[in-house]
């Protein structure tokens, strides 16, 4: 029988509502889950966009019930939840979670999962959609993966589909993404394989297609003769507090943040126009810029180029901070950077010659990311000779978070007789001008995975390019006998002198956050 | 109405009484020297009355939906029959905090026109818009002469109530007539059919069911359980019911005295039936649908109620929609 349409769905939405469909989540009883995952689909159902007939699994080791489950993940929800606990809300979005004991390479247990799967959509009376989360540890990847598809959950019951979400890190090297990615693709096609990066979640992130290719009046100016340079932060001012340092220490801010959030901004910004916003549209252009990264090859080109650095004992706000080999679970001979600043050229047309200086760091001042980006002088200024004109520069800034919002420096004659001119800025908020709060980035991505639009997350293709430029770092620092030097800095300030060096170089210097 | 029915207290409310020609200078000083507050406004948002008695409450009104979207607030009461003509204004600050420290404010300019005709009302509205910001008019009162061809081809967005209307069938005609004018270039929300959203996105969920999909074509009634004074909620429900299903249900509407405004709605036929409850006080909506032995319960939120919180959804949707034009002349119809 041919499949119907529901005549009522029409008409109602903005955007493509998900059909009926069970989420499996596997690593369940971890922090993501609790954190993240859980208060983002109940903050969904808060809002009524939940798909009806929604049933979610949770798929670990440890024994539990499902009532023990939805017990403990209430008690997430209510410190976690962006809109609050409600309890009656609650009481009926807890019947759709369920709980299922197994081991991750138990095939016994995946054919008990189908079973169970197979009995809600009994209960449905049809057949609904399979998406499989796998918030485990990366190394559970592989036997999950190889066990859904021996047990044949890979394939959607009649013409319902089913998809799986990686979480981050997607490999810690080319080698292994491109082990993780086989795994992937022998059991689900690309266009039902979801690479989550969080970041693209963000209201603002997502605003930066909109910026440029809404509004006119930027598009014209978005390249190398009128922009100077542009600048990517991510300051964190946190160190390895709650136990991190064991992860963090095996991957370091390259591999953390820069293979996949910092180069998920650059990308959106440098990008050009996707011929639509299609998921593909968009992630063609996307992939586009990090091939065309200019690589970094060898200790002298990293060295150059690439400022890496571990904080020394500091303090953050008026409080002490140890040193990065003083952290918890943080080997005391590390080579793991928890800083590092680059400078990197995108050989395209539109962006020859415009450096993109990123940075991102732990124990710094402050908790912020941003893009900057720096339009050039004008060719004569005949107004003023101030030194408060020194970086008078036009400077777009799209605030990621906190405090969204964007804010574009210009400049003024200051009131009086004389020609004085002055910067000013003016500063859009996102929570000044839209009261209501944004939906958080799980919330949005996790809709738009039920729903089937792949936009917001990474293809295999962009991965692996990625993970190819930051091999070539990692391998100049790691592997090569005259490895580039590991700066320091003390933790509280903005990283290491030789990441001012590296713009004061070029006659620049980073934006002050 | 005249004059005296203004009440001295509601006029207290609406700020700092400015002379008209001041207003502008009267805002600036309310700025000035005070770095704790960020002005923001995205939309012009303006709301026409000629009921002194709504004064309060849309005062109110305005500082909620101002919370949510920053605007440039104009209240306009009209008093047409007053005498003698006289034009009286206020100006006020709409604040709530941001970060603790500093407070985000919208400008609400109130006007009370009394014995005055529509040039007037049209010249003090666009002579104190924000200027490049959409205007957004509310228009509380019917739709009369005041109500012309150059006062709405300004607007963007309008926003009426049809479950206000006195004679809905004449006002729906009006609307009509408006929409259809060459000059015309907005979007109108009607806040009737705003209150029947829930309704509609948990019949939606309702026959998601598969087995209850497969029934559709066997469904016969539909069944509107409605709070008195809503009556063109339950008819436009209905008519997107009968447009989305491409047939003529029988309808049977139920009217009660208390409670929300559209509170259960069944749909029935032979051997399925799809029913979406609110009960009084309730946030959620009880869905549940039976189709033989087979039935699929769920719970899910409940829309906004008040005006505050259905004008402050509209104007977070910004996307306009051609649906509820085409269904006035079948609501016109049923109002015969």
């Amino acid at each position: 029988m041919p499949e119907l349409e529901n005549p009522f769905q029409e008409t109602l939405l903005s955007r493509h509502r998900a059909e009926p469909c069970t989420v499996v989540i596997f690593g369940a009883t971890g922090d993501l889950t609790h954190r993240k995952l859980i208060p983002a689909i109940y903050n969904i159902a808060a809002c009524g966009d939940l798909p009806p007939q929604f049933k979610v699994v949770g798929f670990a080791r440890r024994d539990k019930t499902d009532e023990g489950f939805r017990t403990e993940l209430e008690e997430g929800n209510r410190k976690n939840s962006r809109q609050g606990h409600n309890d009656e809300l609650w009481g009926s979005f807890a019947q759709c979670i369920h709980y299922h004991r197994s081991e991750f390479e138990d095939l016994e247990g995946y054919k008990a999962l189908g079973c169970l799967l197979d009995q809600f959509d009994v209960e449905r009376g049809a057949p609904a959609n399979r998406l499989f989360y796998l918030a485990a540890a990366p190394e559970a990847f592989k036997p999950i993966l190889e066990m859904i598809r021996a047990a044949g959950l890979n394939k959607g019951v009649g013409d319902k589909w089913a998809r799986v979400v990686c979480e981050k890190p997607f490999g810690k090297d080319l080698a292994t993404a491109r082990g993780l990615n086989a795994v992937v693709a022998d059991t689900f096609a690309e266009k039902d394989t979801y690479r989550i990066d969080h970041y693209l979640g963000k209201e603002t992130a997502q605003n930066i297609m909109v910026l440029r290719f809404a509004n006119s009046i930027f598009e014209p100016n978005w390249n190398s003769r009128y922009i100077d340079h542009v600048q990517i932060t991510c300051a964190e001012n946190l160190g390895m507090e709650g136990g991190r340092g064991g992860y963090y220490d095996t991957a370091g801010a390259l591999r953390d943040m820069v293979q996949n959030h910092l180069f998920q901004l650059l990308t959106l910004v440098a990008m050009e126009p996707p011929t639509d916003l299609s998921a593909d549209s968009v992630r063609d252009e996307k992939v586009k810029v990090i091939r065309a990264l200019r690589p970094l090859v060898g200790p002298e080109a990293v060295g150059k180029n690439v400022i890496r650095a571990q904080y020394t004992a500091g303090s953050v706000d008026g409080v002490s901070r140890v040193g990065y080999r003083q952290e918890d679970r943080v080997n005391p001979e590390s080579k793991t950077e928890p800083f590092v600043a680059l400078r990197l050229m995108i050989d395209t047309w539109r962006w020859q010659g415009v450096p993109f200086y990123i940075r991102v760091g732990k124990q710094l001042p402050k908790k912020a990311t941003e893009i900057s980006v720096h339009f050039k002088k004008p060719p004569q200024v005949p107004f003023a000779t101030s030194t408060m004109l020194r970086n008078s520069e036009n400077t777009l800034v799209i605030r990621i978070q906190p405090d969204e919002g964007i804010a574009l420096r210009i400049l003024c004659k200051q009131p009086g007789q004389a020609q004085n001119v002055q910067q000013v800025k003016m500063d859009f908020r996102y929570s000044s001008s839209f009261g209501k709060a944004s939906p958080e980035a799980y919330e949005r991505l996790l809709l738009d995975a039920m729903a089937g639009d792949a936009t917001l997350f990474a293809r295999r293709d962009e991965v692996e390019n990625a993970w190819k430029f930051i091999d070539e770092i990692e391998h100049a620092w790691h592997k090569s006998d005259n490895p580039p030097t590991m700066h320091e800095y003390p933790a509280g300030s903005w990283g290491p002198k030789e990441a001012d060096d590296l713009l004061r170089a070029d006659g620049r210097e980073w934006r002050l956050l | 109405m005249s004059a005296s029915t203004l009440n001295d207290s509601d006029l207290g409310r609406l700020g700092l009484e400015t002379p008209i020609s001041r207003i502008d200078r009267a805002l600036k000083q309310l700025w000035e020297g005070d770095e704790a507050k960020t002005r923001a406004s995205l939309i012009n948002l303006a709301i026409y009355t000629e009921d002194s008695s709504l004064l309060a409450s849309d005062n109110d009104l305005l500082d909620h939906v101002a919370a949510e979207h920053a605007c440039r607030a104009l209240l306009i009461l009209a008093l047409p029959e007053s005498q003698p003509p006289r034009a009286r204004a206020w100006i006020q600050a709409l604040c709530r905090p941001y970060q603790g420290k500093q407070a985000v404010c919208s400008e609400q300019i109130s006007f009370v026109l009394e014995g005055g005709d529509a040039a007037q009302v049209q010249n003090i509205v666009f002579a104190h818009l924000d200027s490049d910001l959409p205007l957004v008019v509310w228009w509380q009162a019917d739709l009369t002469q005041h109500f012309e061809e150059r006062f709405y081809s300004r607007i963007d967005t309008l926003i009426i109530d049809s479950s206000r209307w006195s004679d809905p069938a004449k006002q729906f005609d009006a609307l009509r007539e408006a929409m259809s004018a060459e000059t015309a270039d907005f979007d109108v929300r009607d806040l009737a059919w705003t209150r029947s959203h829930f309704m509609r996105t948990a019949l939606a969920s309702c026959f998601q069911d598969a087995a209850a999909l497969q029934k559709l074509a066997a469904l016969k009634t539909i069944r509107i359980t409605h709070l008195k004074g809503r009556r063109t909620t339950a008819l436009l429900l209905a008519v997107w019911i009968n447009q989305r299903l491409k047939t003529s249900l029988q309808l049977e509407l139920i009217e009660k005295d208390s409670g929300p405004a559209l509170q259960s709605l069944v749909l029935e036929g032979d051997g399925v039936r799809g029913e979406v409850r609110r009960d009084c006080d309730s946030s959620f909506i009880n869905v549940c649908t039976s189709c033989g032995q087979h039935e699929h319960k769920d719970l899910l939120p409940a829309d906004v109620d008040s005006d505050a919180e259905l004008v402050s959804e509209q104007l977070s949707r910004f996307h306009g929609s051609t649906l509820y034009s085409s269904m006035l002349p079948f609501v016109r119809s049923m109002l015969k």
